[in-house]
This record gives C-alpha cells, structure tokens and sequence, in this order.
C-alpha cells in the first residue's frame, strides 16, 4: 500500500466535537507547577465549564479563579476586574504562582493583560509571587495547543541564563497523572536527576490523607523550571507540537540546550527510544528489573498478536497520544482503521506515513475531524474498536463498535486519572485491555455470527428467527 | 460549636475588608425571634478571583433552559469551548414518543460553529448561515436554537439577521438568543432571555387541539435521571393531562400548544417564573408553585393541585393515589431513616432545589443546616413578596423585559381556566395558593444559614464550623468536600442515579443518601496503626 488517504474537514458544521478549547489544557498545564492557581480572564463561565470538565476526568478539587467580567467590562475592558480577582487570590489562597489564562471573550475585547499585570506587579507589593499569563483564546486551538502554550509560557518565564548542570529536563504532554508517575520512575531506575515540567502527578491525583489544602502538594518546583535553561538536554513528547509553541525547542533556541523530541514511550519501540536515550544519557546500563519488564511485555505481544491482528481500530484524541497509540497498534499487526484528531497543525498525518507505509490495510487519517466525521469513517471502514476518550461513546452506543477508554478527557468512566499506558509495564497494562475488548466482543457475539454464517450457507437464513 | 452560634465575620476573616463587607450581605441566619426574614443580597456581581460556582448566561439559557428540547436543534455560534462544555452534562433525559420519533430527538448531539481567528476578525455570519443550510440538509429539523457565546456581541455578528433569514429560505423556526456569557451575573440572565423567546417565539403558535379536561404543563421541570417521567405518572394516575414540561423531556411542538392548558405548576422557581407570570398576563393561565421532592411535599402539592380544580372526584382520586403510594414506600422509608435519622446535611443546588431538598431530608430524619443558591434572587430566598422592594441595577436592566398583553381572543381570564367561579378563584388567591411562591427561608431550620453565590472558600470553612454529615452539591465541589472526608452527593446530575422525585424517587433518593453513609471506607481512612495519633489530635 502506498501509504494512508488524509481528509481535512470540509463540512462548515461541527457535530459532536472531538477537540476542546485552549484555556483547558493550559489549567490542566498549570497544575504541573508547584504551589500556582489558574485565573481564566474571561466570564465566569468559562472557569466554571473548565473546572466542570476536568473535575469529571479527574474526579479531584479543581479550584480555577475567574475575573468575573460582565457587560460593562466587556465595553469599558476588564482590567479593574483582572486586579480584584488576583487581590482576592492572592489573599485567600496564598499561591506562589499565578498563571492568567484568557478566554476568548478578553482577547476579543483586546485586553493587554500583559500590561496589566505588569502595572498590577509595580503597584502592589506582592513579593515573591510570580503573575505569568498566556494567551489561550478558544478560536487561536484546542485544549493540545492550550497546553503546549502554557507549558512554554511557564518556562519562558522564569528562563534566564544558568549554570549548565547534569540534569536534564523531561517536558510531557497531556498524558495522565499515573502516565507521569511511571516517567519518573524510569527516569529514577536509569539514576537521572531531571526536572520534569508539567508535573500534576500528585496535584491531579491526590491521595488520600492529612488536612484538606486548598492547593494541592505537588507540582514542578519553580526553582527546578528556572535551572532548565542549564540542563544537558531536554527529552519532549512533542513529536505533534506545533514549533512555534514547543518549549523543548525555546530552550534549545534561547539557550542551547539540545532538544530530544521523542514520541510518548508507549509500545516497544516508543519506550526503547525513551529508555535507550536514558541509557546514552546516563551512560548506565539498562537495569535488569527494567529488562524484566520488556520481556513481560515481549511475551504478551507473541502470545495475543493473533487476536490482536484482527482488531481494526478507529484511534482518535490528541496527536501525540493518537500517535503513539497507531505505533503501538502496528507493532501488534492490529491496522488501524481510522486515526483521526480533533486539532490541525499537528502535522500527524506526515508522521504517520512512513509508519503506514508497509500497512495491509490502508487507514483513513482524519485531522480537524468531529465525531461525525469519525464514525462514517469508523463504518465505512469496518472499524471494529474505539480507542480514545469518552467523545467517541458514540461510536458503541450507535454502532456497536466496543470502546476502550484512554486520553483525555474521560467522562464516563471512573479513573481516567490512573489510566497507565506508558513504559513496558504501562503498554502492558493498556495492551491487555486492548485484548481483553475485542475477546469480550467476540465471546458475546460470535457463537451467534457462526449461526447466521453456517445457515446461511445452507440457504435457510430464515430459519434465523 | 451550636448553630446560632456562628459568627459570619470569623468565617469570611482571610478575606479583604472590601469582600467581607460585600459577602456578609449574602449570608442569613434564620432566627425564629426575629420575625421576618433578613434581607438577603443576591442577584449581584460576584466578587472576582473568589471562585464561585456560578456559570455564565450562556449556560443559563443553553445549558439549562433550550438545551433539553428534544425536537430543536440548538446550534452554539462560537469557538467551540462553549458548546463542548454544555454537551450532555445536566443528564436530561428524552425519549422517543407518539409525536417525536427517534430521528426528530437532537438532545444528545452537540453543534457548534467552531469559529477561528479568521471569524473572529472577518465577522461569523456567513459561516453560521452556511451550517444552518448543512443541519437542514442532513436532518430536517423542526426548527432550530442558536445560542450566542461571548464573542458574538463584541465582534457584532447580527444573530437575529441570520435567524430571518435562515428562516425565510428553510420555511422553519429558527429562534436566536443573544445569551453571551457575558451578560448578567450569573446563569440566571441567560434563563430570562431563554424565558422571553420561548414565550415569543414558540408557546401560542400551536393551533392543534389538547384533549384533556385538566390540562397541566410543568414548568421548571428538567427531568435529571427521570424525575418528570415520574411526576407524569402519578398525574396521569389522577386524571390530568401534560400538555407539556419545560423543559426536560420537552418538544418544540408541544411547548406550541402550552396556552391551551389550564393550570401551570412550576417546579422550579428561578428559572421559568418569568414564562409562568407572562402566560399568565397573556392568556389568563394562572400558576401553582409545586415541589415533588419529599413525601409530604409531594402529598401537599397534589392536595393543592386538586383543590384549585374543585372537582370532587378528582380530590378522591388524589387521596387515593397518594394512599396507595404512601403504603408502597413506607416500610422502605422506615429502613432508611434508621441508618439516616439525625443526620445533617448541606445543600447548593439549583433554583429551588436548595428548599426542595429540606422537604424530603425532613422526612428522612436529616437537617439542613446550611443552604443556598449559585443564581438566585431575593424572592427565591425571601419569597415574591419582596418583588416590588428589589432595585433593578445595571446588570438586570440589560436583560429585556416583555411587555404584554392579554391575547385577544384568547386570553381568558384565570377563574374560567380553573372552572370555578372568580370568587372562589379569589379566595384560592388570597390563601396564597395560586401564584405565589414564599421563598426557602419559612422551611430553614431555627439558627440555619442561607448562603447565596457561596464559594469555594466559604463552603470549606462552613463544614470546618458545622461538620454535616453530607453535602448535596455539583460536582465542582464534590471532591473538594471528599477530600474533607466527607461524602457528597452530587445534585445536578444525581450521579447517575434517579428519579428522585415523588414517593418512588424519595426511596431511591434515602437509599443512595444511606449508601453514602454507611459505606465502611468511610471509617477506614486512617491505617490502624495512624488511629492512635488521630484520636490525640
């Protein structure tokens, strides 16, 4: 096959929509920073949406302040309010950090806001606490680029020239707080000193425990974001992020330190390039407790690639997951029938050619794509699978295809928080779930496919009844 | 610490002189000694950056109030953020019936016009104009919703213009509503503008006959898990007929022939007053503040409903329903009051939800101690007699008010809707029955608080003072007061559970309430070998 056919949207109408808005991923960003609050510039819907939206994925206190603008702000601009809303921050919730995200309704207005709190920082003694904000209006990308934005936002902001050191940074995308975990753990096995930027790990997941704080412990140390300009190299899982908002390459750029851009370590070959960079890096060897983990991985491959090969699966989300999923899927023999995302300027399709080339089958990429869009494509391509967020409900619900939840966000299942994927042992744990769809598809189902089949060759279908 | 002995100045304490001025005026504590009820500030700008649960007119008008129309299809003109996060989350629930087939109901798809940068410079009228056309050719819609986000105003795009003339090429409805964010202060302007099309541009344009000799509609009802499926139930039983909800379960056209019923019972308060008091100007139907949350609640609202009819073997009817129900649940009450008896409780929903709710605690053995609304206003609180005392400020005079008449030809007036002489209406009126509501703070417990547009800060310190045994909420705080180590139940969407309405729905609800409570986890957050330290603590 010659590679994969690429469709971008055509139709002016979004039906059932597979991307969100900007401001999103910047809050969910922002939590990766330790001690911050999220103030959405805008009215208060939008803080209450978002906090709604990644309350329900994350099951956990999300606490976004809102500068409240009304009618009269949104003629006369909303600098008073924006003024007000960190006061009272500042006050009752004692941040460090304060990242202002805006909505669409404050950039529309024009709202200088980096003039603003530039004015806000020379009037008011607030000390030590850092204001940074970025530009996060929902028509400028998704809740992806929201994401990537704010991420740079943050280490554009404290970046300044620093002593070159041995650590090295690690910058992930929206991936779950148990995705992040599992990085660090490798990061530790491999005896690397890294900082490591989102890092909601805890702040999104918070265990169980000790007095109720209104900010969560956890979180990226500003002291560590402003070393990163002194790291040996950067490891990103942004092989999707757009260049103009990759903070691997404004570190690599501003500072020289050498960007490593990989794809998420899921699948075998996505963690061997992960870990085979540590192990160049650290100059250690790859730890026997961790080859333990790729033969496990190994030995579930040989043993379910079978059942594996007849999955046809419609892959969908954000780029860099959908990504590394379609990898993880080939490595299988599992062709991808549909691999779609909701965003543009991701550049997924090029990725994904080399990779399809050799492909049995030929996937349908969809970019810009709603779940319209998917699900013909799902049906026309007999897509047997969903793989993705709780968007693509649809896809079970009117065609039957089975679901396997993974991404963001995750509305209708619990644990969206805890959904391991990453690493040999994570690929393991989202492989056998993989298996585990398709054999609960096929033992609910086949006995009476066989029926129908086996009658019909006989020409007594009518006997179906 | 006892309940009177609250002192609302400790609780706002870290906050700035400025804020606790302006947040003391939004907390009342119910005292028997004094009469009547303190003024209540609500309905005004929240303070900025003080996290309040409140969402914006947008989600007031589309999330709330247009959104559950099965029939309609409702498109959100603006970058997609909005129309992803008012996608489905409010659990109303729809189904097919003899007038709306499966392919008429839009209730779970989500449209928006995804707007780019380009839109925003260039203008969005033409883009929208071109989705109407695509929804038309692939569905047929009856008719269509376009709601407004917060760019729409700013950058000018003439909704209205767009309507017309979407109108003018489909031969269909398409009714716009200028509900961006912005407007207001809370979710509660966007029900007004959504309350002001709805009675403009859809009730009284049905001309089909409605079959009934008592044709109730139930306004402020939007069937979360069920709950109007419920109440029809047992109305039906009776002997009334639904013209129609609004707007849970609720069809385009239906809502058409809602001038035809003869009583109006509202359920929620703040959202759909405005449409119960302006069918009243305009077509006579006169209106019944209802609650069928709470056994007791339920019984009182079905006794009323049977009086303002007069009619003897509908007032038989009545009682026999209610016994036969009341018998059914019972027992199973009784199971649950044992486990839940004592208990105490917050509540923060909705627009009547928060006294509903202190019906059918009541009857479980809970209190309610600390109560209040994201989006009311004073009447909610203080009841509609403090109506003509309440300013108008800025922000509610942006919201357009209807001026009407009584329709000619068919207004009649409100005595003759009910069959009964204008005497007798009278009466019922001045009892205080019929059009009325006396607001949640006659039911609030002696030393109660009433909270309006709490925030996050306030609900933590408030369950540090009290410590309930529950909190009925949304879900934005739900985990915070997990967190606490207390259980939450989450009110605007039930968490998947429900009805909770009537006598069945009131067991469903004890039941999910005693689960909450006497799951053993609970009591096992501290590892044995932590109990010792915690009981020194």
């Amino acid at each position: 096959m010659t590679g994969c056919k690429v469709t971008s949207r055509v139709r002016q109408v979004n039906e059932n929509q597979c991307h969100m808005c900007m401001p999103l991923g910047g809050v969910i960003a922002l939590r990766g920073v330790e001690h911050s609050v999220a103030l959405v510039h805008g009215s208060q819907g939008c803080s209450t949406y978002m906090r709604l939206a990644n309350v329900e994925h994350f099951n956990e206190p999300i606490d976004i302040a809102s500068s409240s603008l009304n009618e009269k702000q949104a003629i006369f601009g909303g600098e008073a309010n924006l003024r007000i809303a960190l006061d009272n921050v500042i006050r009752v919730y004692r941040p460090k950090v304060i990242g202002i995200l805006t909505s669409c309704l404050a950039e529309t207005m024009g709202d200088d806001v980096e003039r603003f709190v530039e004015t806000y920082r020379t009037d008011r003694e607030i000390g030590e606490i850092e204001i940074i904000s970025v530009s996060t209006p929902s028509y400028g990308g998704t809740h992806t680029e929201g994401f990537w934005a704010t991420t740079r936002a943050v280490i554009a902001h404290y970046a300044r020239p620093a002593e070159r050191h041995g650590g090295i940074n690690v910058i992930v995308p929206n991936i779950s707080p148990a995705d992040i975990r599992e990085i660090k753990r490798l990061l530790d096995l491999m005896g690397l000193e890294y900082t490591l930027l989102p890092d909601y790990s805890l702040t999104l997941d918070r265990p169980f425990g000790g007095r109720y704080q209104k900010i969560a412990p956890g979180g990226t140390p500003t002291a560590a974001i402003a070393r990163m300009s002194g790291a040996r190299a950067t490891i990103q899982f942004g092989l999707t992020c757009p260049d103009t908002l990759s903070p691997g390459l404004f570190l690599e750029e501003r500072f020289g330190v050498p960007l490593i851009n990989l794809p998420l370590p899921i699948g075998l070959d996505g963690t061997d390039l992960f870990v085979g960079t540590l192990k160049d890096l650290s100059g250690q060897p790859v730890p026997d407790s961790l080859m333990l983990e790729r033969g496990w991985l190994c030995d579930a491959m040989a043993d379910t690639h079978k059942i594996n090969a007849a999955a046809r699966p419609v892959i969908y989300g954000e780029p860099e997951l959908v990504y590394a999923l379609a990898k993880l899927c080939l490595e299988n023999g599992s062709v991808p029938a549909v691999i779609a995302g909701g965003t543009r300027n991701s550049g997924l399709a090029a990725l994904l050619q080399p990779l399809l080339k050799d492909a049995l089958e030929e996937p349908i990429v969809l970019e810009e794509a709603d779940f319209v869009t998917i699900e013909d494509a799902a049906v026309r391509t007999s897509a047997n699978l969903a793989v993705g967020h709780s968007g693509g409900k649809y896809l079970t619900e009117r065609q039957g295809i089975p679901g396997l939840r993974v991404g963001y966000p995750i509305h209708d299942r619990v644990g969206g928080q805890r959904i391991l994927s990453v690493g040999y042992a994570g690929t393991l744990a989202l492989l056998d779930r993989f298996t585990n769809t398709l054999l609960e598809a096929k033992y609910s189902s086949y006995r009476r496919q066989r029926k129908e089949e086996l009658l019909n060759e006989k020409g007594v279908s009518d006997a179906k009844a | 610490m006892t309940m009177t002995d609250v002192n609302v100045d400790e609780l706002l304490a870290p906050m700035p002189d400025k804020v606790k001025k302006n947040r003391r005026k939004h907390i009342v504590k119910k005292d028997l000694s004094a009469g009547s009820c303190q003024q209540i500030e609500a309905n005004t700008r929240t303070v900025p950056g003080i996290i309040t649960q409140r969402g914006c007119c947008y989600a007031g008008c589309k999330g709330v109030v247009v959104g559950p129309i099965k029939d309609m299809l409702t498109i959100t003109h603006g970058p997609i953020g909005c129309a992803y996060y008012s996608w489905g989350t409010r659990r109303n629930k729809a189904r097919v019936d003899d007038r709306t087939p499966p392919e008429e109901i839009y209730t779970t798809m989500c449209f928006s016009t995804d707007m780019q940068e380009s839109d925003i410079v260039f203008g969005g009228e033409k883009k929208l104009a071109k989705m109407i056309d695509e929804v038309v050719e692939i569905f047929h819609p009856r008719a269509i919703n376009l709601c407004a986000t917060c760019p729409i105003g700013l950058i000018g795009d003439d909704l209205g213009a767009v309507a017309k003339a979407a109108e003018k090429r489909h031969g269909i409805p398409v009714i716009h509503y200028n509900c961006e964010g912005y407007k207001g202060v809370s979710q509660s302007a966007g029900h007004h503008i959504a309350n002001n099309q709805i009675m403009e541009r859809i009730i009284g344009t049905g001309t089909e006959k409605v079959d009934g000799k008592y044709v109730l509609n139930i306004l402020g009802e939007y069937n979360i898990g069920g709950d109007a499926w419920e109440n029809e139930r047992l109305l039906e039983e009776i002997g009334y007929t639904i013209g129609s909800t609004l707007t849970g379960d609720s069809a385009y056209v239906n809502i058409r022939n809602m001038h035809k019923a003869h009583l109006n019972l509202v359920q929620c308060h703040r959202s759909i007053n405005y449409i119960a008091e302006m069918m009243e100007t305009k077509y006579g139907t006169p209106w019944l503040k209802v609650n069928f949350i709470g056994i007791d609640a339920t019984i009182d609202t079905l006794r009323e409903i049977a009086r303002c009819f007069g009619d003897e073997e509908l007032i038989a009817r009545t009682e026999l329903v209610i016994e036969r129900e009341l018998a059914a649940v019972t027992p199973e009450i009784e199971r649950y009051q044992k486990i839940l008896k004592g208990r105490t409780a917050f509540v923060f929903v909705g627009g009547s939800r928060s006294h509903h709710y202190q019906f059918l605690l009541r009857n479980l053995g809970m209190e309610v101690m600390v109560a209040g609304y994201e989006f009311a206003h004073r009447d909610d609180y203080e009841g509609r007699e403090v109506i003509p005392t309440i300013k108008s400020d800025a922000d509610s005079k942006n919201i357009p008010e209807l001026h009407l008449e009584p329709e000619p030809g068919i207004y009649r007036p409100p005595h003759l809707h009910l069959k009964m002489s204008k005497e007798k209406y009278d009466e019922l009126v001045a009892s205080g029955v019929l059009n009325d509501y006396k607001g949640m703070y006659p039911d609030m417990v002696n030393g109660g608080i009433m909270i309006d547009d709490a925030n996050h800060f306030e609900t933590e310190e408030l369950v540090e003072i009290f410590k309930p045994d529950l909190i009925f909420t949304g879900i934005k705080d739900k985990y915070v007061t997990h967190k606490m180590g207390l259980p939450s139940k989450q009110m605007h969407s039930y968490d998947y559970s429900g009805p909770y309405t009537c006598f069945k729905g009131a067991v469903t609800f004890a039941k999910d309430v005693a689960h909450s409570l006497s799951t053993p986890a609970w009591k096992m957050i501290t590892a044995p070998w932590e109990q010792s330290k915690t009981e020194q603590r």
